[in-house]
């Protein structure tokens, strides 16, 4: 059997295991640079005039109103809070596959089938125990299952936020409780054609000729299929796969027109992305680079552009890719604007053992790969960005995001720890 | 400086032409060799489930009948069910606060975790 672990609205979540004050309160989090609303708990997503997604100041008054407490975005808590949620999952089972920052497949195939109920409320409640994230679980057979599963245990209130998937009767009740649009891995598109044949729910789906399904949703449609049977088709994956590509793009705390600091912005962006590269032992082979004013204004001039550059060999190295995408930026930046946004992407990502190098470059290959380790050597004794290339400057203030409502890094940083007293 | 000229000096070529990048190992190897040990690490002595410990620091003194005073750092274990009289987190109308475990008692308070150390700077 296969448990998808899913915590229940997971950043508003993290955001309330250190502010009991706001127990039952509509608290939602905030994209980078306050944009956007991105996560809800319950309580907000209850207040249905709240859509998802949508520019913050736009309803900035509809928050007012309904007293929602608002936070910027705290990856660096989020991800030290999914951490210790995967860990304690990992004392269940030896193999888990973190499916996203939130949810988690867990293999139960160790143990006994009747056991299975009682260790899912088990993991649901060690989880809680141990971090404060409240999770669902839904377990069965197939991970497709699970998913479903997962839901269900989570939209039927008596479930209490666990489905255990442990009969037929109960893979049956399941899918003709799960709409064929809600079912995980059918897009919008094949819910269409799906629901066209008169299917209604997973199960109606389920019934349909596979060859059907074959040919109207390709094999990855008929893999849905066969795992809603209860026949496995995909494994749990242990590792979180190489990435293809890494970028990053943020927004300006201000418009910015001087080239120097999208610059600067820029390059702090490379050297974010280079440690990732590194991270996961790979060199990229192309590197893009973006630029764009903000379109949500109707008054500022418009203008975005980008601009692909393939190195010759490639690289890992901040000093190199840095190099690169200066070049490029040069390239695409025009003055007169007042620009919104710089990003950043490296594609063609190559194990960085496996780089072939032409004759010329392979000297200074040596050279840039013996800097850039000796610069993470000192950036991890001494802290992050305190050794850097110096095009990124130190004017970060003048670009970097605005997260005004950010929470404490409560579990990371010594001088941010949750105080304790009654003054 | 005065290092690396030694050390050069200790660079040197073998009659074949090679260097020799290591002066050959002298004198008697240390009788406490096979004794060594790592040291002690504070994490392994005061964090016993990482996964589920959090610190919370103290910012006056109301809690000095528990022997915790202002910058005190609180180490706290959510996955320890507390014993009775056992110095616990609780939240109470949605503040922290610290307690003795008492079953008995009729307040609305959560627990949050139980206290396992308390860090005092006495500088």
């Amino acid at each position: 059997m296969i448990a998808l672990v899913d915590c229940n609205s997971f950043y508003a979540s993290c955001e309330q295991v250190f502010r009991p004050d706001l127990k039952g309160k509509p608290v939602v989090v905030l994209s980078n640079n306050d944009g956007c609303i991105i996560a809800a708990n319950k309580e907000a997503k209850s207040l249905a005039h709240i859509p998802m997604f949508q520019p913050v100041f736009k309803i900035k008054k509809v928050l007012e109103q309904n007293n929602v407490v608002c936070f910027s975005s705290n990856y660096t808590l989020y991800s030290d809070m999914s951490q210790r949620v995967m860990n304690t999952l990992r004392e269940f089972s030896p193999l888990v596959e973190e499916y996203s920052i939130d949810e988690s497949f867990v293999d139960l195939s160790g143990y006994s089938a009747s056991r299975v109920q009682e260790l899912a409320t088990e993991i649901k409640d060690r989880v809680h125990q141990n971090t404060g994230i409240p999770v669902g679980v839904g377990v069965a057979k197939t991970k497709s299952l699970s998913k479903l599963a997962n839901r269900y245990a989570k939209k039927e209130p008596k479930n209490d936020g666990v489905y255990v998937v442990d009969s037929e009767e109960k893979r049956i009740h399941l899918l003709k409780k799960i709409l064929v649009k809600d079912v995980w891995g059918i897009g919008r598109k094949h819910a269409v054609r799906v629901e066209s044949t008169g299917a209604i729910t997973a199960y109606d789906f389920s019934k349909l000729p596979v060859a059907w399904v074959r040919k109207q949703m390709t094999v990855l449609g008929e893999r849905l299929w066969r795992e809603l049977q209860g026949e496995t088709c995909n494994e749990l994956v242990p590792l979180p796969k190489s990435k293809q590509g890494i970028g990053t793009a943020k927004s300006f705390g201000y418009k910015l027109n001087e080239y120097g600091l999208i610059e600067e912005a820029c390059a702090s962006y490379v050297s974010e992305v280079a440690d990732l590269l590194r991270q996961q032992k790979s060199a990229a082979g192309k590197i893009e680079v973006f630029l764009a004013t903000n379109s949500f204004s109707d008054t500022d001039k418009q203008y975005r552009n980008k601009v692909v550059i393939t190195l010759e060999t490639p690289s890992s190295s901040t000093i190199k890719l840095t190099k690169v995408a200066l070049q490029a930026l040069r390239k695409i930046y025009r003055p007169g604007y007042r620009y919104k946004k710089v990003g950043v992407n490296l594609f063609n990502l190559v194990p960085d053992n496996k780089v072939q190098f032409s004759l010329f470059d392979f000297k200074e290959k040596i050279e840039c790969e013996a800097l850039t380790k000796a610069i993470d050597k000192l950036n991890n004794k001494y802290g992050k960005n305190k050794v850097k290339v110096a095009t990124v400057g130190n004017r970060e203030k003048q670009w970097a995001l605005i997260k005004e409502h950010r929470s404490p890094r409560f579990t990371t940083q010594w001088d941010e720890l949750l105080t304790i007293g009654k003054v | 400086m005065d290092g690396i000229e030694k050390n050069k000096g200790l660079i040197k070529k073998s009659e074949r032409g090679f260097r020799v990048l290591k002066p050959a190992q002298t004198g008697f190897s240390s009788p406490a060799t096979h004794y060594a040990e790592p040291r002690i690490d504070l994490n392994e002595v005061l964090v016993k489930n990482p996964d589920s410990t959090f610190f919370i620091r103290v910012v006056d003194e109301s809690y000095a009948d528990f022997g915790i005073a202002e910058k005190d750092v609180l180490i706290i274990d959510k996955s320890i069910q507390p014993k009775p009289t056992q110095l616990v987190c609780v939240t109470k109308e949605g503040v922290f606060e610290i307690e003795r475990m008492d079953f008995d008692s009729k307040e609305e308070t959560q627990l949050w975790g139980t206290i396992t150390h308390i860090i005092k700077s006495v500088l």
